[in-house]
């Protein structure tokens, strides 16, 4: 083989196992959220997922995600419930340990999170924290989302495009 | 090739299998590299180094750090105002924005979205990062219908989709923060790193609630969340006309001395409207506006003192 097709070759070969490695396994990043039958938030839910979840990334279409669940559940997330989880070979090398990429510091770092908000409203006793914990638990149904596109003609029941 | 030639080429690939985060291949193209002869193994290893994402900008803020930014802004914004207590009209709120936000360009934020009507005369809508969204019962006595107030939540949402709150926090302020965050993946600060972050965090959000409550966005990004609602609004299914009649009634009520309140945080209704309607036109054929909108919406505004 001529030297420029051997590098030619080695370039080939690392893309094609890095995109087969990479393309496989999404991470759930936000809270809580559900996999849905179709991709369409009015769709039923089939599985409850929470932050941190790792799914086998099926297909994407439209902005949406099929995935397979550990426990074997097919359904489909919105594309910016999730983040493609990079190979993490970190394990494999301890000392690049401190180089994680951005997206596993997102979902594994400390940062801004419920410890330092434990600390800041004990010293600002004037923020209603109160008030916005109701305001979270305030969260309309899927039944109640359909009930209002369906009076009001709108979304798949009306001019929507 | 020449030995610099096929040194190039593979810190070219290093770089971007580099900035992919893949460790191991990035060890070998490392290896790569020094394989060459032209370049010390070190310096092998810093260029892959410094093709790696490293924190420094307000994009770089994680979904779950947005969230407990958005909380802390919005419980600043409710040690101000009182939640209008209007149990119907919340619910009528937050299913609409719901609808809304689920037609908008970001979905699914960590903590979802929420939506309050607070209980003021003032007219006014406040969008904290994450998606905790407030309009006064000062504004929705002004909307005339669904598609007036659709098109407020609508621009709402969409400073949130762009993550337009965020990026009125100071660089140094990010910068510091991420300095003491680090990248370790312990999710406990000692007590020191927790004094130290959590003094960040209270400058963060003082410089949020001030751009919500006092100075307002920078115009672009409020020129920007329009064209974003009547995007929203329109894939929804609603008619596009509910923004730009809200402006007309702005701008009728604009008052003669210092502006306060909403018409000292946003540019004048008059040059917004001028933008609305260029971009209104450009959409095409768009929905109708329907009487049964009108008439829930009425519903549900009727006990508003």
């Amino acid at each position: 083989m001529k030297k420029p097709a051997r590098l030619t070759f080695l370039i080939a070969t690392v893309l094609v196992v890095f995109v087969f490695l990479l393309a496989e396994t999404v991470v759930v990043k936000i809270k809580t959220t559900s996999i849905r039958r179709d991709p369409k938030f009015t769709s039923p839910a089939v599985a409850a997922i929470k932050a941190g979840d790792t799914m086998e990334k099926l297909e994407a279409r439209d902005g949406w995600v099929k995935v397979r669940t550990k426990a074997g559940v097919v359904g489909w997330l919105h594309s910016t419930a999730v983040e493609t989880k990079k190979l993490d070979l970190l394990a494999m090398d301890k000392t690049m340990k401190t180089q994680a990429s951005a997206g596993e510091v997102a979902l594994a770092a400390k940062g801004f999170n419920k410890q330092v908000e434990d600390k800041y409203r004990a010293g600002n006793a004037a923020a209603d924290f109160a008030a916005v914990d109701a305001m979270e638990k305030v969260k309309p149904s899927a039944a109640e989302v359909d009930a209002f596109l369906k009076q009001g003609k709108l979304g798949e029941y009306g001019g929507a495009r | 090739m020449s030995a610099r030639t096929k040194a190039l080429a593979a810190a070219a690939l290093a770089a971007t299998l580099a900035l992919a985060g893949c460790q191991a291949i990035k060890q070998g193209a490392a290896g790569i590299i020094a394989s060459t002869g032209k370049v010390s193994r070190e310096d092998a290893q810093s260029l892959v180094r410094t093709a790696e994402a490293v924190r420094s900008t307000f994009a770089e803020i994680t979904e779950e750090e947005e969230y407990y930014i958005g909380r802390a802004t919005a419980a600043l914004i409710l040690s101000k105002y009182t939640p209008y207590r209007n149990e119907a009209l919340n619910a009528y709120v937050n299913v609409m924005g719901t609808v809304l936000a689920y037609n908008s360009d970001r979905p699914e934020t960590y903590g979802g979205y929420h939506f309050l009507v607070l209980d003021t005369d003032e007219v006014n809508a406040m969008a904290a990062p994450g998606g905790f969204i407030f309009v006064t019962k000062g504004l929705v006595n002004r909307c005339g219908d669904e598609e007036t107030l659709a098109a407020i939540l609508a621009h709402e949402i969409g400073h949130v989709a762009e993550r337009h709150g965020l990026q009125s926090i100071k660089k140094s302020r990010l910068l510091d923060a991420f300095k003491v965050i680090g990248s370790e993946a312990s999710r406990q600060f000692n007590s020191e790193e927790l004094a130290k972050v959590t003094g960040i965090f209270e400058g963060v959000l003082g410089d949020v609630v001030e751009t919500l409550v006092e100075r307002g966005y920078d115009r672009k990004f409020e020129y920007e969340a329009d064209k974003l609602a009547l995007s929203f609004t329109v894939r929804t299914g609603y008619s596009p006309g509910g923004l730009a009649e809200f402006l007309v009634g702005m701008e009728e009520h604009k008052p003669s001395g210092t502006a306060a309140g909403w018409f000292k945080t946003h540019p004048s209704p008059a040059d917004r409207l001028a933008r609305v309607k260029t971009e209104t036109a450009a959409l095409g054929a768009v929905p109708a506006r329907l009487d049964v909108r009108t008439a829930r919406f009425a519903e549900a505004v009727k006990n508003l003192r």
